[in-house]
């Protein structure tokens, strides 16, 4: 498997790559295998990986963290107005739980968006040349 | 004309539409059946290859085709010779995946990938430890310090937080593990702390996505991103 840099991304996915990705990451993956089939074979394929905070031990790694450490003020917590939770209390907490269940709840719609996207960009790659960041389709499509 | 298969289901399910699979123009799902299983099928590609957009037609087949019951979802890419050669898999295999249908009946997959917010979880680390107090406040002091004070420093901070990174998933793992029927580690290259993947019922699953607003909600240096339903790929095992 061929992991490409982040830039490669579409940008149209926007908020739902990386949803995408993970996506891809199971259907590559996982799943039952049978022995007896071929399987296509997947020589060159990109798949799409977003991975801005890959912590490796090294110096820039080292440097990095002393540098946002020296950022931090110990004192007044990992945020920067931490009075605000206190002060509207219930209600922020009711509003962001509503949210987050939004969210969770939104996760089995993105994936057939993404579905229909998918298919649509490829329809569109018919019909244009493509404006769009989609380095990893092209590339696929010279293979 | 070789035959794509996208899972395996019990022969008394009908699909509830036609639904387009692989290639372009996109084939149609048809069912292959042996005794009490069908192979959700179509015809393959005369080059398959691994596009994107059939990576997602497979995952929509399986996900759509799971709507009204369980689906075995195969790994993306499975080719046999002919609709023959599945029908003689289905028969060769028929009991154990009917039990492993049977096993996943209303149960889907939620994959749960975490990371680190890295200000909250720096600011965690150091103020866990007086020695990096100390220093992180000598270097404040300083202006920051010296190239080698902040490289000495930095990896001081690196190793606690790998090692925050380590108790961190175990902490997720343990704390949702008992809202699910199983649990699966996922490979831990992809610059997540945890990456687990949890077989939840559906009676259960308010349960379990309470359960993971519970952790985001008490652990602010937790980031979770649930992915799911999905189809039960990670619990369709091997063979």
């Amino acid at each position: 498997m061929t992991v490409v840099p982040a830039q490669t991304a579409p940008a149209a996915s926007g908020g739902g790559s990386s949803g995408l990705y993970d996506v891809l990451e199971l259907v590559l993956d996982r799943g039952l295998v049978i022995d007896a089939f071929v399987r296509v074979s997947l020589v060159g394929i990109e798949i799409l990986k977003i991975d801005v905070r890959v912590v490796v031990a090294s110096v820039d790694t080292y440097l990095r963290f002393a540098e946002a450490c020296n950022r931090l003020d110990l004192e007044s917590g990992p945020h920067k107005n931490p009075g605000l939770p206190d002060l509207v209390g219930d209600i922020t907490e009711s509003g962001a739980r509503a949210k987050t269940k939004g969210a969770l709840g939104g996760a089995a719609q993105t994936i057939s968006d993404a579905f229909h996207q998918a298919r649509d960009e490829a329809v569109e790659e018919k019909t244009s040349s493509g404006t769009r960041g989609r380095g990893s389709s092209r590339r696929e499509e010279k293979e | 004309m070789s035959t794509y298969v996208y899972g395996i289901a019990s022969a008394d399910r009908t699909l509830p539409e036609p639904i387009e699979g692989i290639g372009d123009p996109p084939s149609q799902v048809r069912t292959v059946r042996s005794g009490d299983l069908v192979a959700l099928c179509s015809d393959a590609p005369a080059q398959p290859k691994a596009k994107r957009r059939d990576l997602l037609a497979h995952q929509h087949v399986v996900i759509t085709a799971g709507k009204d019951g369980p689906v075995l979802p195969l790994r993306f890419g499975g080719i046999a010779p002919d609709d023959a050669a599945v029908a003689d898999i289905l028969a060769e295999h028929h009991d154990r995946y009917l039990e492993q249908l049977k096993a996943l009946d209303g149960k889907d997959e939620f994959n749960v990938k975490v990371h680190h917010d890295e200000e909250s979880v720096l600011h965690l680390v150091v103020t866990a430890d007086p020695d990096l107090m100390a220093l992180h406040a000598a270097q404040r002091a300083a202006g920051g310090g010296t190239h080698e004070e902040k490289i000495a420093f930095g990896e001081r901070v690196a190793r606690a937080v790998a090692e925050r990174e380590r108790t961190d998933a175990a902490l997720v793992e343990e704390t949702l593990a008992p809202y699910a029927a199983a649990v699966v580690r996922g490979p831990q290259n992809t610059g997540h702390l945890a990456n687990l993947s949890f077989l939840v019922e559906r009676e259960r699953r308010e349960e379990f996505l309470e359960a993971v607003r519970a952790l985001r909600q008490e652990h602010e240096h937790l980031r979770e991103q649930v992915t799911g339903p999905l189809p039960p790929y990670s619990f369709a095992g091997a063979g």
